[in-house]
């Protein structure tokens, strides 16, 4: 036992004392931040408004299309949706200035070639000519020097379909009043039923449940990979031999997982309590200026849930990763066979999706109970849907308990390969290994 | 000879891998306070033997006894082991590793700093103390693998190949390191095939080849019952007379001198004296003892 805990020792200490341990604490969330912040900052960096040239032969449409304008804002507020598609390439489309031009009698071929001069020269970033019959039509052309702009011409066209709508309305002796209410977007609110009864939400519960799934899929990954470098590092230099003539092999796997299992818990309360620290203040912060950030009230079983499943989907993948190193004799080859795994846990991540649409379907049911996707389904399931508690406690005595035979067959493999130098095992070899005694 | 004398002993031990049997039936008297030398070519099994006195495989049948008794975690840590193969962890410091290493034989506490400091100190490396071992040579590295044999002053030090790849000097304070220990009544086990290393340091011998042994016994012993019937000549001229089958079975010519197995049969003054008759001018005429080196050749190539 107490060699045990000399084994644990020596892998937490080394590895939590490593500058990497500290960089990636750190770099993780303000990658994954970055991910979040990065864009909306860069759609939103503001460029010189363009310049439009409104030809209105009709008449009534120039004021129209800047009133459509101006509702576009009040409209946004009220529809209460922050997070849909169109607010993106809103970000991302310019904004407008309009300047009417009188047609006065020339022709349509003298004020084009009288704009085309005013484009070249850069007074004027485009022009519409809108025909006299453009009510019944509904046709014009967009002419403008840079039409890769999609955005900016997507909410010229909607603002012009607006103003073309109103001013029809208008025309067929609709009064203002039932014109506005034909206007009036409608209003969805999601809100969740849980066991406490409803509430309110908006969308964060997804990115939450997705961030969660995330989370745990990159740290088992970043964890399993660690395991399996520390078991071929012992192997290569060949300290195995040294450890097992005063350990046993049992022991020192063990040591070597739960040790960095203990490095894994302590970089995952780090990054749990700077979220924590970042939904008490941060979002505060983030609202005094304007940005509205709801983070989700998580209540603290869940934080329990994630930590046992963590647990689980660690030692699951990571006994398989410390079976694989002791089979493989380079860090190489250890990646090479370890590609299967990276499959089936990234398979298993995307469960994530099915899950999280139906969390009480047969499918999701099922695998939330085999061990190797159990860690990331049940999760999701559980902050979604929590499922009933029975589910959750079976799900667990599985995996746990395929924990103990995978630990089983891999202490039987590890004691022999570990002394295996020269070339890599094969499958059957490994099979023989575990049978024998 | 009391069995509390007897410090390893194996009693019939087999062991195979499938179909290949590394170890054959061996059995071993390893006496308390002796150098040991465990030799023999590759593959003959002395690093199996060595696997299994140190518990890392159990043998198939036979029975191996350590200090009078069955191997458990208590003797264990008793063993000193350094193994052929043997490595260091790379980003670790020294003296963590050696900490480390010692607690892994339960020797714990206060008493382990002193005892690193003691021991970088002996092997001249103080100052490498804070290092990680990827900083240092392979010759200090394979240094500091031998601190991790010994830095829990254990009472069987196993050591296998100890000094391949090392320079001269360092062989020569790691030799006498080796002899301090067992001055101070500790027994080494020493395995290799450099026969040269093992005829300095070692009391008691034991050759295995192809998973048996060939023979065992103290080093004074084996090489009486070779005789003496090799001659180290020194001479110019004459060589004809070292060509005669009658006399010498076999000739190995050094830079400047030559040695000359005896024929069965045959006398070294008969040697001497047609030397001389032929004219030769002799530098030089000894008979020596036969090397460690040619007994085991001779015993190794021995058709079974």
């Amino acid at each position: 036992m107490r060699k045990f805990l000399t084994v644990v020792k020596r892998e937490y200490v080394q590895r939590v004392r490593a500058k990497m341990f500290i960089v990636s604490t750190i770099l993780l969330p303000l990658v994954m931040s970055l991910f979040g912040i990065v864009p909306a900052i860069i759609l939103g960096i503001k460029t010189p408004p363009l310049r439009v040239a409104v030809v209105d032969r009709t008449g009534k449409m120039f004021g129209q299309l800047r009133q459509s304008f101006a509702n576009e804002q009040s409209e946004d507020a009220a529809s209460g949706n922050t997070n849909d598609r169109r607010d993106i390439s809103r970000l991302a489309a310019g904004d407008f200035r309009f300047e009417e031009v009188s047609a006065g009698d020339r022709s349509d071929e003298q004020i084009r070639a009288d704009l085309d001069q005013r484009l070249r020269a850069r007074e004027i970033d485009g022009y519409i000519i809108l025909a006299p019959d453009f009510l019944t039509t509904g046709k014009t052309e967009f002419f403008n020097r840079n039409p890769g702009d999609v955005f900016s011409r997507g909410r010229l066209v909607s603002a012009l379909n607006r103003a073309l709508r109103q001013q029809r309305l208008i025309e067929a002796n609709v009064d203002s009043r039932t014109r506005e209410g034909l206007f009036e977007p409608v209003q969805v609110q999601a809100v969740k039923i849980g066991a406490g009864g409803r509430e309110r939400d908006s969308g964060e519960s997804f990115a939450l449940v997705f961030g969660v799934g995330f989370v745990m899929y990159i740290a088992i990954l970043m964890y399993g990979q660690i395991v399996l470098g520390a078991v071929i590092e012992e192997k290569e230099t060949r300290i195995a031999e040294i450890l097992f003539s005063s350990v046993k092999p049992f022991t020192l796997m063990m040591g070597k997982l739960v040790g960095v299992s203990l490095v894994a818990l302590t970089q995952l309360t780090i990054w749990g309590l700077a979220f924590s620290v970042f939904a008490l203040y941060g979002a505060g912060v983030l609202a005094s200026r304007g940005i509205s950030a709801n983070i989700p009230n998580i209540p603290f079983s869940q934080y329990i849930y994630f930590g046992l499943f963590f647990l689980l989907g660690y030692f699951v993948y990571a006994t398989i990763y410390a079976l694989v190193g002791s089979m493989v004799t380079t860090a190489q080859e250890g990646g090479q066979l370890a590609v299967p795994i990276v499959l089936i846990l990234v398979v298993s991540f995307y469960v994530f999706f099915p899950v999280s649409r139906a969390p009480d379907s047969t499918f999701s049911f099922w695998v939330s109970m085999i061990p190797l996707s159990a860690p990331i389904a049940m999760l999701v399931r559980i902050v979604t849907q929590t499922p009933p508690f029975w589910q959750i406690a079976l799900s667990l005595l599985i995996g746990f308990g395929s924990v103990l035979a995978i630990m089983w067959v891999a202490a039987r493999v590890y004691r022999v390969g570990m002394l295996m130098y020269g070339k890599r095992a094969s499958i059957p070899e490994a099979l023989r290994w575990v049978r024998q005694a | 000879m009391a069995a509390s004398e007897i410090t390893v002993k194996l009693d019939r031990v087999t062991k195979s891998f499938g179909e290949f049997t590394a170890v054959k039936e061996l059995s071993l008297d390893v006496r308390a306070g002796r150098v040991f030398g465990l030799l023999g070519p590759n593959g003959a099994g002395k690093t199996t033997t060595i696997r299994m006195i140190v518990n890392i495989t159990a043998p198939d049948s036979g029975s191996i006894l350590l200090f009078g008794q069955k191997l458990d975690p208590r003797v264990q840590d008793r063993i000193g082991y350094l193994p052929e193969e043997r490595g260091l962890y790379r980003r670790m410091r020294i003296s963590d590793q050696l900490r480390f290493f010692a607690e892994l034989r339960n020797f714990r506490g206060k008493a382990v700093e002193a005892k690193v400091d003691e021991w970088l100190a002996r092997v001249k490396l103080s100052e490498w103390k804070n290092k990680r071992s990827m900083e240092l040579s392979k010759g200090m590295q394979q240094k500091i693998q031998f601190i991790t044999s010994v830095i829990h002053d254990p009472d069987l030090l196993i050591l296998d190949e100890p000094f391949s790849g090392l320079d001269p000097i360092n062989v020569e304070l790691l030799k006498e390191i080796v002899l301090d220990l067992k001055r101070a009544g500790k027994t080494i086990i020493f395995s290799t095939h450099q026969m040269e290393v093992a005829e300095k340091i070692c009391d008691d011998i034991c050759l295995l080849n192809r998973s048996q042994k060939v023979f065992e016994g103290s080093l004074r012993e084996i090489k009486r019952s070779f005789g003496r019937n090799s001659v180290a000549v020194r001479c110019e001229g004459g060589d004809g007379v070292l060509d005669d089958p009658a006399l010498v079975s076999k000739v190995v010519r050094h830079a400047d001198e030559a040695q000359a197995l005896l024929a069965a049969g045959a006398d070294a003054q008969v040697l001497l004296k047609r030397l001389i008759d032929s004219g030769a001018v002799i530098g030089k005429f000894e008979m020596v003892e036969p090397s460690l080196n040619d007994i085991f050749i001779t015993k190794v190539t021995e058709p079974a």
